[in-house]
């Protein structure tokens, strides 16, 4: 079985050699960003597809698409995609790219805000 | 002095009684086998929380422990790393999930809130996002086409995130 370092070759989702089919929107995005970093979600809607297993290491058999749920703030400021596997549920963080979808990033961001699970105008006096 | 000592120690050897019977086990398996010590802030936990009944984090610091592998419960990871909350999450009903990352092996792991965390330390954790408005302006630059949109981007420059509160009520989720 062939195989780049990102994704298995015999994948439906990759067609082509450099870029890949997003698994939620079906837009071909290339593997490399503008920038030269190379990228594992699509840009405009941030899924990703389950292909490396961060628990054992190595390929994961799982090859299901996953959802963005939460975006978080490294130390030095960089904002990663916290990443969930639709069918096993196995998390990942990967950094966002430029290119990003800024809009699901913001609301992913402010999400928490719209249903807070206490009130939050007591937060106002601090 | 040493002397004195050594008659001192002897007679207390001599007159101790044998320790009384202890009803209560503080050990495993005792009343407080289900409680854990929180591993950043030292904070006494119990296991019995409002709203939860798979407490994993110190409702103080938030802070958890690298012990579950795949499944959560399962205490096969040999790690036993401190697990930092990293982020917030939203499930679709509305509601908040801790993510949590291992400060030794990266690992993630996401956990529901209990109804006694520390209300500002988990509204810290939403905010941290929100702390940098470059981002925000950023997108709200982006979305551009709508001219009240643009002014609030122009005007929200150098401003809180606060200054942007109308702008972010004004996003409505699309399909995804």
């Amino acid at each position: 079985m062939s195989s780049t370092d990102k994704t298995p070759s015999d994948s439906p989702s990759t067609v082509l050699a450099g870029s890949f089919t997003c698994a939620w929107c079906g837009l071909t995005v290339s593997a490399v960003a503008g920038d030269g970093t190379r990228r594992n979600h699509c840009p405009s809607c941030l899924h990703s597809q389950h292909v490396l297993d961060h628990v054992e290491g190595g390929p994961s058999q799982c090859q299901s698409r996953m959802a963005p749920i939460a975006v978080a703030v490294l130390r030095t400021g960089d904002w990663m995609v916290i990443h969930r596997c639709i069918r096993c549920n196995e998390l990942t963080s990967n950094p966002i790219c430029t290119d990003d979808n800024q809009l699901i990033l913001m609301r992913m961001a402010v999400r928490p805000l719209a249903q807070p699970p206490f009130p939050l105008e007591a937060f106002g006096d601090l | 002095m040493p002397k004195r000592a050594s008659t001192s120690s002897g007679r207390t050897h001599r007159t101790r009684r044998p320790q009384r019977h202890k009803d209560v086990l503080h050990r495993q398996g005792g009343h407080r086998r289900h409680d854990f010590k929180c591993v950043s802030c030292k904070l006494d936990v119990s296991l019995d929380a409002p709203g939860t009944a798979h407490r994993n984090h110190c409702p103080n610091c938030l802070a958890s422990l690298h012990v579950d592998r795949r499944i959560p419960g399962d205490r096969a990871a040999a790690c036993r790393g401190r697990m930092e909350a990293l982020s917030m999450s939203v499930r679709p009903d509305g509601e908040w999930m801790i993510i949590h990352q291992c400060q030794s092996c990266d690992e993630i792991s996401a956990n529901r809130i209990a109804g006694d965390d520390n209300a500002l330390a988990l509204v810290r954790l939403v905010m941290k996002p929100l702390r940098d408005t470059s981002i925000a302006h950023r997108m709200l630059l982006q979305l551009g086409p709508e001219p009240h949109v643009r002014d609030i981007a122009t005007r929200g420059t150098g401003t809180s995130a606060a200054g942007l509160g109308p702008a972010l009520v004004q996003l409505r989720p699309t399909d995804a």
